[in-house]
């Protein structure tokens, strides 16, 4: 049987990027729209 | 028509509301993924990056996709409604690709060796994600919105055309990327467990694009609006 390698360092990193990467988006999504109520009042 | 700024509120009330169920069903893919689906015995904890990978490639496409047929929709009808829909939907594609091209040389690296090799799949995203950087560039140096519209429509359709390319790619050129598993004609090739976990992946990731681009259509309506007030 093979043995299985330890890899789990490339899955945490995978994991941390793409969970920056949308949660960043999201936080200029919220910045945005708070320009557009400021702009709006 | 007039952008209505009251519906662009709502839009973006509605965005947001289901981009924040959908960011929790994607901490729940990750705990699923992680905690309660078994580890590929060859590629070991690395293999579970395609949880992430495979639905964000999806989501990309699936952008990509719509963007091109809203872009069809606005050169035909000329309604800027479809023009709006082309450019959120490009922008948050774009996030998308940037995950693909950032997990996948993670992926990489531990399985074939190399962070990136010129495969075919691999290099097309890469031009679809510079020819989306391309769409955004376009959009902002133009000023006048029909022009910019209608020039941008053409580079969302040319995108658009790129995408089957890119899902063929592994069939057509000898690559390194492993062929689809589960978006092909026979049954997925896949453990119930692992497919379950991607399924439900897939329905989360999906649900993010909704929201984000609700979101995103809601802030340009808004936008829009306030231009049209403002003149």
């Amino acid at each position: 049987m093979p043995e299985t390698p330890s890899n789990g360092g490339f899955m945490v990193a995978a994991y941390v990027m793409a969970s920056l990467i949308y949660l960043g988006y999201v936080l200029v999504l919220w910045g945005r729209c708070r320009r557009v109520g400021r702009d709006e009042n | 028509m007039n952008p209505d700024p009251d519906r662009a509120q709502a839009l973006i009330r509605r965005g947001w509301r289901i981009t924040l169920v959908s960011l929790l069903a994607v901490a729940t893919v990750m705990v699923l993924a992680l905690r309660f689906t078994p580890t590929e015995i060859r590629q070991g904890l690395a293999q579970k990056i395609f949880y992430i990978h495979a639905p964000s490639a999806w989501c990309a496409f699936l952008a990509v996709g719509l963007t091109g047929m809203a872009s069809i929709l606005y050169l035909w009808l000329g309604d800027q409604h479809f023009d709006r829909f082309a450019a959120a939907s490009a922008e948050v594609g774009t996030v998308f690709c940037a995950v693909v091209l950032t997990t996948g040389p993670i992926w990489g690296k531990p399985i074939w060796g190399a962070w990136w090799t010129w495969d075919a799949r691999l290099s097309l995203t890469l031009f679809l994600f510079f020819l989306l950087l391309g769409y955004h560039v376009l959009r902002s140096a133009i000023r006048v919105p029909t022009e910019r519209a209608r020039l941008s429509a053409v580079v969302g359709i040319m995108a658009m055309v790129l995408v089957p390319f890119i899902h063929l790619s592994v069939y057509l050129f000898r690559g390194l990327h492993p062929t689809p598993i589960v978006l092909k004609p026979s049954a997925p090739s896949l453990d119930p467990e692992m497919l379950r976990t991607l399924l439900f992946s897939f329905a989360a990731f999906t649900l993010l694009y909704v929201g984000l681009v609700t979101l995103t259509y809601g802030i340009r309506l808004a936008q829009d609006a306030g231009e049209r007030s403002h003149a």
